[in-house]
């Protein structure tokens, strides 16, 4: 703070003068961004169907839970249906279920609250190393801008609740060894394994974030680097094999083997170059924090996590995987430009002598009164070029006249305007308002399925729940079964093929192959229904 | 010791371990598992480049001797 304070006092006034002007320009856009999240988030809690394909899933995993039931089951037996992810966000969920029944807006009311908790955990982040309140502000609100989140933070999904769960564990774990009191110590490394268990039974894609934390802890003292290691496998390794026993099994087949998709390097790189196109200008200097703490001082625990989330991302070229792989990384970034940025601002770059600093500092160190001052106008210039490349807005109703002014065109569904130009596979074709005309499809879905007494194989969950229907099957989940010879199909097939099904509603067709044929060979088309962009395909028996 | 923090040296020499045999692990899934068709796939190509990234990164760091990790 002190060196904050003198940081200031040395630089010309016009030069803050213009810093200041600058850091409020970025936190207008980004608190613009943040209102735009909310806007959207407050749209889709009210919308009663699925937005995102396969949060209806969720919802009945959350059914399950509420009712003591495990979501991991047999899908060759009557209703077919099985989950692949873990229970914690659904168990969360569950109590939900008992008040207010089966429904979206608290799933996604959850999701929305974990991206504002995680955000918090940024920027507080970023002030306790940094110690400059503007840029842990920014850091925070930057989180919130990426369209990543913004896109999948407010569904009934639970990627953004482990995101949450991995930066408090990150937040918790960083200045653990340093903790003097032992038993406050001991508190805060529990406190960082439960988050890290907590995150991993959110979703499996954590395991990244706990290869992450446990390599710092053991850089920074071995012995509880490995002490914590053991804790963590022994709870978590009981918790699996718990569950594993109680499912006969299906835990294993449906979340782990079941898990392995092919692989598209393709998909992998385009998203890669959309991550770079989007978050680039916090990117880089994240990636040169790294450089630096690598070199010239130590490593902190956000380094590891950043690396390990950004090698993680890698898998984001997995069927059915997406840009959602890369949320993790993103936080990492926010957390790590911004020490960047709060360093450069409060002047508190030191380079520890070593070989390098002789080729790489020193005949610069002329220059660093020019490097300093550039470091005031580029610091909010980064944050404000961040705020132009992951613009993304609706561009009708309150939002059209800022849309004139900016010279945007929707181009993306229900008129939105979204700078990632879907231009990569696997990124979520998602981020528009909800409109009455949605719902109204959405109703006309569930009436079609109300009006037949037979049950309905729906690729969507909502129509049947809200038709009071049992939900049949889970599509995905059966094609990843069937991607890996785990399925059998044959009684779901007997059934089609039987015609037990009054109606069937199709929307991206995700069941396997086996099943779509016999659909074909016993259903025909009937009408289309639109709803939220998408074209829902009735069929009814030959 | 294993209450003292890794050294950038140490840090450097697990990453150039670590490296060389994943990188060598990597390679071993195509020798041990002969019947493998198409060679060194995408996923492996990728892998195997994190693995030289890692000895390299390793390497780098040795010098900078007992300077805390």
């Amino acid at each position: 703070m002190i060196q904050a304070a003198s940081r200031t006092e040395t630089a010309p006034s016009a030069l803050i003068t213009v810093n200041r002007v600058l850091m409020a320009a970025a936190l207008v856009i980004l608190i613009f961004y943040f209102i735009v999240y909310a806007v959207y988030a407050a749209n889709l809690i009210q919308f009663p169907f699925d937005y995102d394909q396969g949060e209806g899933f969720e919802l009945v995993d959350t059914i399950l839970f509420s009712q003591g039931k495990w979501p991991y089951l047999d899908t060759n037996v009557y209703p077919f249906y099985s989950s692949n992810y873990p229970p914690l966000f659904h168990i969360i969920a569950a109590p939900f279920v008992w008040i207010f029944g089966p429904a979206y807006w608290y799933g996604r009311l959850l999701g929305f609250l974990g991206t504002l908790v995680t955000a918090w955990a940024i920027g507080y982040a970023v002030y306790r190393d940094g110690q400059h309140r503007w840029i842990a502000i920014l850091s925070g609100l930057a989180f919130l801008a990426s369209n990543t989140v913004y896109h999948i933070g407010p569904l009934f999904r639970q990627h953004m609740t482990m995101v949450m769960f991995e930066m408090l564990a990150v937040l918790v774990l960083a200045h653990a060894n340093e903790i003097a009191d032992k038993q406050k110590r001991r508190r805060a490394f529990i406190a960082g394994i439960v988050f890290i268990i907590a995150a991993g039974y959110t979703k499996q894609l954590a395991y990244a974030t706990a290869i992450a934390a446990l390599a710092f802890l053991f850089i920074r003292n071995p012995r509880r680097g490995i002490i914590s290691a053991l804790i963590l496998v022994l709870v978590g390794g009981a918790i699996f094999m718990g569950i594993n026993v109680a499912t006969n099994g299906q835990w294993w087949l449906q979340t782990v083997a079941a898990n392995v998709n092919d692989f598209f390097p393709d998909q992998t790189t385009g998203l890669f170059r959309l991550w770079f196109g989007l978050h680039g200008f916090l990117l880089i200097p994240a990636v040169l924090y790294v450089i630096y703490e690598f070199y010239f001082d130590r490593l902190s625990i956000y380094s590891l996590w950043f690396i390990a989330a950004t090698a993680n991302s890698i898998l984001s070229g997995k069927w059915g995987a997406g840009d959602s792989y890369f949320a993790t990384a993103i936080a990492a970034m926010c957390v790590l430009s911004g020490l960047f940025a709060a360093r450069t601002l409060t002047g508190r770059w030191h380079f520890a002598p070593n070989y390098l600093t002789r080729f790489l500092i020193h005949p610069f160190r002329r220059f660093a009164p020019v490097i300093v001052s550039a470091g005031f106008l580029l610091i909010p210039l980064l944050y404000i070029g961040y705020g132009r490349a992951v613009l993304h807005m609706p561009t009708t109703g309150a939002f059209q006249p800022i849309a004139q002014i900016l010279g945007i065109q929707a181009n993306a569904q229900n008129g939105f305007y979204d700078s990632a130009g879907r231009i990569a596979g696997g990124y979520a074709d998602i981020g528009h308002l909800t409109t009455q005309a949605d719902i109204d499809g959405g109703n006309t879905i569930v009436d079609l399925v109300k009006s037949t007494d037979k049950p309905v194989l729906s690729e969507e969950a909502a129509f049947n729940l809200l038709a009071d229907k049992d939900v049949i099957t889970n599509p995905t989940q059966l094609l990843n079964l069937a991607n890996n010879e785990s399925y059998d199909g044959s009684a779901l097939i007997s059934m089609i093929e039987n015609q037990e099904f009054g109606l069937i509603v199709l929307r991206a067709q995700f069941y396997p192959p086996a099943i779509l044929r016999a659909i074909g060979d016993a259903y025909t088309h009937d009408e289309e229904v639109p709803m939220n962009g998408f074209s829902y395909i009735i069929l009814r028996p030959k | 010791m294993l209450n003292k923090s890794l050294t950038k040296r140490q840090l450097g020499l697990l990453l150039l371990i670590g490296g060389v045999i994943g990188f060598l692990g990597i390679i071993a899934i195509d020798v041990l598992d002969v019947g493998r068709e198409g060679g060194i796939g995408p996923a492996q190509r990728i892998a195997l480049g994190l693995m030289v990234g890692l000895a390299l990164l390793g390497l780098t760091l040795i010098p900078m001797k007992d300077t805390p990790a």
